[in-house]
């Protein structure tokens, strides 16, 4: 409960520059509890962060448009295949 | 301060070398080194197998990089020469089709520095302190860490297909501008959903290395797209 109180109180009393930060890492790893709180809190607040994050949303489903797109995209071509192959072996070969 | 580790060509004479050098360059790194572990038959077997399992997807991430199929094709190449030459240092921490994307990116963002550096020295992508476009502020933050002034609102996400792809293709563009490094770990995080721990192990990054270098990437990106959709900015908090 301490360590929640103390990340919470943390995060709600930085400064916006240091929370986009949080924002971005949230995306990597899980916050703490207390912090993602904090986050949670600020963001009723404070409409450059509420901003900054609806724009992370948006850049994460431009991001699987993205992936579906590329996944779309024609495989490895037969004949690059076939010299990949070729170079394998020549470079097994020479050892 | 960020680390890169590179496994291309050492700084010098591939810097100098022009796109148009890629599809007839054969001084590969790999070509001229010792494959040292796992028997050679092992090692082809091998090889083949991820051409075959994991071929599609390499090209893919390549050309989605690249754009071009010479470049794609000696990326791709480069990739599986210098698996072999690790094969057997693959210790398991991400899956195997992580390892070569990993490998993949390494090459992928060599592929860059030397593009960039042979087209324009001074090109060096988006700074990763990427500012706000909004003509009334320099910079996202006031000196004291506060928003200079509130983002404007992005179109909506419910948008057409035409639209959609519209602005994924503007993101595309965007990723491409960003420095190498930072759009090899976009693409396989933020597009490809890699997940972070597997992205750190493949691109031989800490944890800390990945949050610092998707957080700038992300702004950029951010900052980018805000230019690209031409977003008017209210004023400042």
């Amino acid at each position: 409960m301490t360590g929640f109180v103390r990340d919470m109180a943390r995060v709600l009393t930085m400064r916006c520059r240091e929370h986009v930060v949080l924002f971005s890492r949230q995306l990597d790893t899980p916050l703490s509890r207390g912090e993602a709180f904090g986050l949670r809190v600020h963001v009723l607040y404070c409409g450059g962060c509420r901003r900054f994050r609806e724009h992370l949303v948006h850049l994460a489903s431009l991001g699987r448009e993205l992936a579906a797109q590329s996944g779309r995209e024609p495989g490895l071509p037969a004949d690059v295949r076939t010299r990949i192959y070729a170079r394998v072996a020549t470079a097994t070969k020479k050892n | 301060m960020e680390h890169t580790r590179s496994s291309g060509a050492p700084v010098g004479v591939a810097d100098m070398m022009t796109e148009s050098d890629f599809p007839s360059r054969t001084t590969l790194d790999a070509e001229t080194a010792v494959l040292s572990e796992g028997s050679t038959d092992t090692r082809e077997v091998a090889a083949r197998r991820w051409v075959t399992e994991h071929g599609d997807m390499l090209w893919r991430f390549a050309m989605a990089r690249t754009r071009s199929s010479e470049a794609a094709e000696e990326i791709v190449q480069e990739t599986v020469l210098a698996a072999m030459q690790s094969y057997g240092r693959f210790t398991g921490g991400s899956s195997e089709r992580t390892w070569l994307m990993g490998i993949a990116a390494h090459k992928i963002a060599d592929h860059f520095r030397r593009v960039r550096r042979a087209k324009s020295p001074g090109m060096a992508g988006i700074s990763p302190d990427a500012t706000c476009v909004c003509s009334t502020c320099r910079g996202m933050f006031t000196g004291d860490g506060m928003w200079a002034c509130t983002a404007g609102k992005w179109p909506d996400l419910k948008l057409s297909e035409a639209e959609k792809k519209e602005q994924a293709d503007m993101l595309r563009a965007c990723i491409d501008a960003l420095p190498p490094g930072q759009s090899e770990a976009v693409w396989m995080r933020d597009i490809l959903g890699i997940p972070a721990a597997e992205v750190c192990k493949a691109m031989g990054l800490t944890d800390t290395n990945l949050w610092t270098r998707m957080h700038r990437a992300r702004v950029a990106l951010r900052s980018c797209l805000e230019t690209k959709f031409g977003v008017r900015k209210g004023k400042g908090q």
